[in-house]
């Protein structure tokens, strides 16, 4: 359980892209991948993918950081291209065993969306990579906001959701305390197929949530104690404000995307 | 319901889903990906006892699919489902029919999105991913749902 603690994927550092504004990232991030869905040919494809480890590149991203990013779509991609190969037929037989033949068709649509998949995971990498998961949430709530006028509380989960990623660290070593105190009772996480351990998790969750809500009593009677107020308007220690090469990176992927479509790459 | 009232329940929604991500995050090889049993899905049957859970399930999928990786359509339709489906847990009151929105409606929306990326045929990508959803909301849920009952005053 331990291994897999590496909060998030921000990679602290000081790049262009780090320094971009956390709203313009996610809307450059959103674009971009309606362009990754516009994208028809495969050149188009190759091109999007080079972008991309060429702003990973930018954002001095470690090697290792990409593929650690990707790991989880890995089997997910292997799956795909075995089911594109075997069973989308057309084109050039390519490879034949027995009654079951690999044809071109199945090849190039096959690569088709595991690279679109790739650049999926890898344009959202980049964001997750070079924002914090507190300008992050910032973000989001600023494109939130709209959602006020029919009653969403939207500062209100803006708070929660800073408050769920500071005690996400703090909940992670609690259960792992939890499951040492229950392990030197005799209880067994180790043994049996992943659904006994995932079943055998059930006893966990609930001092889980015992000690986790003792620790929101506490929590929201201290901010109670030091004034805050649901609904008052607040102010931010670090105001965004959006410059100049933010404006310039929103245009860049419009542009992209722009092309993509009338020049139907 | 007072400040303190209200404080104290959008602070025990930011615990639920810290919690969720934990578990999503600490399990992780199998939370995501086309054969998922995400074991925190379980949670989804918490609206049943408690509201504070609805925007504490979405909070804490929205930080578990960051940390997940699978890029930002999963982020934003894939919470979105958690908190469409524990809006409907939180209406009803059969407990062994509590478990089934999570099921349908993430079967549907992920499974369209993963049909939308992936190109494979729809009926197919909504049939695994409910399947995943079965065991975890079946499998896992309704147990924790039952053993919670009889201690309801822990999720005071």
């Amino acid at each position: 359980m331990s291994r897999s603690i590496t909060l998030g994927h921000y990679l602290p550092g000081s790049s262009l892209l780090h320094r971009l504004d956390a709203r313009f990232k996610l809307l450059s991030l959103l674009i971009f991948i309606m362009a990754l869905f516009w994208l028809k040919t495969g050149g188009g494809m190759a091109a999007a993918l080079l972008l991309l480890i060429l702003l990973l590149a930018v954002a001095r991203v470690p090697f290792r950081y990409l593929l650690r990013g990707l790991r989880p779509v890995m089997y997910i991609v292997l799956f795909t291209l075995l089911i594109y190969f075997f069973f989308t037929k057309g084109g050039v037989v390519l490879l034949r065993l027995g009654p079951v033949t690999v044809e071109q068709a199945g090849v190039s649509q096959g690569l088709f969306v595991v690279a679109r998949l790739i650049g999926l995971v890898m344009a959202t990498l980049l964001v997750t990579l070079t924002t914090t998961p507190l300008s992050l949430t910032h973000g989001l709530e600023f494109f939130l906001k709209p959602f006020q006028l029919v009653r969403l509380p939207v500062s209100e989960i803006a708070m929660i959701m800073t408050i769920a990623l500071r005690f996400v660290p703090t909940l992670m070593e609690e259960s792992q305390r939890l499951m040492r105190a229950q392990i030197s009772r005799g209880a067994d996480f180790e043994s049996g197929n992943l659904w006994r351990k995932a079943r055998n998790l059930i006893p966990l969750i609930v001092p889980l949530f015992v000690s986790a809500f003792r620790r929101a009593d506490e929590l929201a009677l201290a901010m109670e104690a030091r004034g805050y107020r649901l609904g008052a308007r607040r102010t931010r220690l670090h105001e965004s404000k959006a410059s100049f090469r933010d404006w310039v990176v929103l245009l860049f992927s419009i542009a992209i995307l722009v092309v993509i479509i009338v020049a139907r790459i | 319901m007072n400040n303190a009232g209200m404080l104290n329940y959008w602070i025990k929604a930011a615990m639920i889903g810290a919690i969720y991500a934990v578990l999503t995050i600490s399990l992780a090889p199998i939370s995501y990906g086309v054969i998922q049993v995400r074991v925190a899905e379980a949670l989804t049957v918490l609206p049943y006892f408690s509201p504070a859970a609805i925007p504490g399930l979405f909070v804490g999928c929205v930080i578990a699919n960051i940390f997940g990786g699978n890029g930002l359509l999963d982020i934003i339709f894939g919470s979105l489902a958690t908190l469409a489906a524990a809006l409907a847990v939180s209406r009803i009151n059969n407990k062994y029919l509590a478990p089934l929105p999570p099921v349908v409606i993430n079967a549907l929306v992920v499974g369209l999105i993963l049909h939308y990326i992936l190109g494979f045929p729809a009926h197919l990508t909504i049939l695994w991913v409910g399947a995943g959803q079965v065991l975890a909301c079946y499998g896992l849920g309704l147990p924790l749902l039952l053993f919670l009952e009889k201690r309801r005053h822990l999720l005071r």
